[in-house]
């Protein structure tokens, strides 16, 4: 196993400067039509040695035909495709030295485990028993030593992914592609495969792409994330990056569920209905009287039935408990927030205050909070409960955007 | 109620009529063969069966019948190749064109066959100058059989073609294969079943083919005469006898493909 490990960690540095090996794969500006349609527009993303990347989006977004044309199956119209430094847009697939674990596997149904694995060294023509102590040794790696001899039909779909990810590891690629890996398997199979092949991918240190529609799946997978919208990379970063600071609206919501207020900029602040939260916005990216939205996650609203919060959660509005749902893990509020009530939050050292004057339909809106058991046992509530709402991390986006300036947040 | 006790009056009554049913039409004719072929003792049969011009009829029939079934099976692996892998104007109109001669009475094939390549035919008139006379010749029956049987093979092969996942040929390229390789260690393996099944039918086609033989050969006994035309020969000239000996050879021979590919249809289809 760590004979495999060392070979793979040997084969990914070649002969490469050490800047140079720094980033395996490099997209850059890649678009792509079909006939008229635009599927890929300006796509450039680097993948780091040893990095597993992860391109999330909704099913048609564009995600397979990038890595298609990483691969070589497909041609970008424009743009480049660098492996390792090297230019490798005009090289057909066999020449690119890339892995693909294709959706459906695509083992070969009438080779045996051992002959899919050796398949890549026997047609680069190595020797017998090169071929037998490699197989060996990435049967050991997948932990597929006894089913060596077993036709792909007769492999479980975990284990026939083994198989894919073991064939393509036999001939060392640059960089190996994962299209939608988990999507056949049932939920079960699918967390615990995951961290199967996390680990797979950290021992053998090639760094990876994945492609998923799964937002919890990209969460835990990705070293970053890249989100896919229409053919656009809308953000791309870590995972707590784009979960938590948002570069649009789209992947507020695509990762994880958000609450979504609008409000305009005014005098530095944001104004959300009647509501002002002086957040410390950028004030070169906004400008004065610019419509904006505020984006919170359900987790980032605290509440509370008495006027005082928690320290470091601003005090935004008071609302009312509309409705309360169990989710499993933890509880579901909705609260219609209430900006005509004459509560406020005590200001306190927060930056965060707020106005009564003009109630808006806006801030009549309902938000969804959650709040773990502990505190959901600590505090009781009931449906009509009014109860003061804080939060600990929101983000403001301005309204319009598609490709927003960047994401402006605050804590 | 008859359910109840297990006893379904319809299904003993209708296996009994499917089966009077076929007696006259298929095993009777096939059996008086056998009851005939042997009437006169197996010593008669023997040598009816081992006459020189009988042995040559045999040879010359499984020896064209060879030569057109593997022209007509690799043919037909291109051929679905072609037209399963890449779409082009009128890849319709080929596939129809390839699967007509099955829908062409075989008589009208070799007449075709000879307008085309008779010493006074289209193109047969510029090779006579050259001396070169394609028809009545064991070429002529070749052409014959891969006329009549051309679209067989294909008609197996293609449908498998079109079925098998694009994927498996594209992870073959991003692992390192060159087309030929893929071809050889992917795509031709997942065929086996189509291509064994494809060239058994055309072969068992082409040695009964009596049609288009008999306009295209000239039908001269120990130099164009195939097993069929034998049997009709006989016959004329009233050896029954001769005549049956081989049908019965070619009776059996049917017996043996068609049992190949029903029995061995698990084998020939394994995944
Ligand atoms: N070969 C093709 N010809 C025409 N359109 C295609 C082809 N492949 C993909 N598309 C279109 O491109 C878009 C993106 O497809 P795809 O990359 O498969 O998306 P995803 O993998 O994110 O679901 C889709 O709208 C799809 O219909
Ligand atoms: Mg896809």
């Amino acid at each position: 196993m760590a004979q495999v490990a060392r070979m793979m960690k040997q084969s990914v540095t070649p002969d490469f400067k050490e800047s140079v090996s720094q980033t395996a794969a490099s997209v850059v500006g890649v678009s792509k039509f079909f006939g008229k349609t635009v599927v890929l527009e300006n796509i450039s993303f680097d993948v780091a040695e040893g990095e597993a990347l992860v391109l999330l989006g909704a099913s048609g977004s564009g995600k397979t035909t990038i890595l298609r044309i990483i691969a070589g199956l497909e041609q970008p119209y424009t743009g480049k495709i660098m492996l390792h430094g090297k230019d490798v847009t005009e090289l057909p697939a066999r020449e690119r030295g890339v892995g693909v674990i294709f959706q459906s596997y695509a083992l070969f149904p009438k080779m045996t485990v051992e002959k899919n694995i050796g398949y890549g060294l026997r047609i680069r023509k190595r020797s017998r028993k090169q071929i037998k102590q490699t197989v060996n040794e990435l049967l050991s790696l997948v932990q597929l030593e006894e089913h060596r001899k077993k036709y792909p039909s007769q492999l479980s779909g975990g284990q026939q992914q083994r198989v894919a990810i073991a064939r393509t590891l036999a001939y060392k690629p640059e960089v190996l592609l994962f299209d939608e890996p988990f999507g056949a398997l049932d939920a079960q199979t699918r967390v615990h495969l995951r961290r199967e092949i996390r680990a797979l991918l950290r021992k053998v240190n090639v760094p990876a792409i994945f492609i998923t529609h799964d937002q919890e799946e990209a969460l835990e997978l990705g070293d970053r994330i890249a989100v896919i919208r229409l053919g656009h990379i809308d953000q791309i970063g870590t995972p707590s990056e784009v979960y938590n600071n948002p570069a649009t609206e789209y992947v507020a919501t695509f990762l994880g569920a958000a609450n979504i207020l609008e409000g305009t900029i005014h005098n530095g602040h944001v104004e959300v209905g009647s509501v002002q939260i002086p957040a410390r916005i950028d004030v070169a990216k906004f400008s004065e009287g610019q419509s904006v939205k505020l984006i919170f996650r359900p987790e980032d609203v605290s509440v509370s039935k008495t006027q005082t919060l928690p320290s470091g959660h601003a005090c935004l509005l008071s609302g009312i408990v509309e409705e309360i749902s169990f989710v499993g893990a933890y509880e579901r509020l909705r609260i219609r927030l209430d900006p005509g009530g004459s509560a406020a939050c005590d200001a306190g050292d927060t930056p965060y205050y707020l106005t009564t004057e003009t109630p808006e339909s806006q801030t009549a809106k309902p938000i969804i909070a959650t709040r773990p058991k502990p505190e959901s046992m600590a505090t009781k509530l009931r449906q009509g409960d009014r109860v003061f709402i804080g939060l600990t991390s929101f983000t403001i986006l301005p309204s319009d955007s598609r490709a927003s300036p960047g994401p402006d947040s605050s804590k | 109620m008859r359910h109840v006790r297990g006893f379904d009056v319809a299904r003993p009554l209708s296996i009994g009529m499917l089966v009077f049913m076929m007696l006259p039409l298929v095993f009777l004719p096939l059996a008086s063969i056998f009851i005939f072929g042997t009437s006169n003792g197996l010593g008669n049969f023997w040598a009816a069966l081992t006459a020189p011009e009988a042995i040559f009829a045999l040879k010359l029939s499984m020896a064209t019948s060879f030569w057109a079934t593997l022209f007509n099976v690799l043919f037909g692996l291109f051929a679905a190749y072609v037209l399963s892998r890449y779409n082009f104007l009128g890849r319709n109109a080929l596939i129809v064109t390839i699967s007509l001669p099955t829908a062409i009475p075989t008589a009208v094939a070799g007449f075709a066959l000879l307008l085309l390549w008779g010493p006074y035919g289209t193109l047969g008139r510029f090779l006579r100058p050259q001396g070169i006379q394609i028809m009545f010749t064991a070429g002529a029956i070749i052409l014959a059989n891969i006329f009549v049987t051309f679209p067989l093979a294909f008609g197996v092969i293609k449908p498998v073609f079109d079925t098998m996942s694009r994927s498996l040929e594209e992870a073959s390229a991003t692992i390192g294969a060159t087309r030929v390789q893929t071809f050889w260690h992917v795509t031709l393996p997942s065929l086996r079943g189509a291509i064994v099944s494809g060239a058994l039918l055309t072969f068992a086609r082409a040695v009964g083919e009596f049609g288009s033989t008999i306009l295209v050969s000239g039908n001269l006994a120990g130099r164009t005469q195939t097993a069929p035309l034998y049997i009709f020969a006989k016959f004329n000239e009233g050896q029954i006898e001769a005549a049956n000996a081989i049908a019965i050879v070619l009776a059996l021979f049917s017996f043996l493909i068609f049992s190949v590919l029903f029995f061995a249809r698990d084998w020939l289809d394994v995944d």
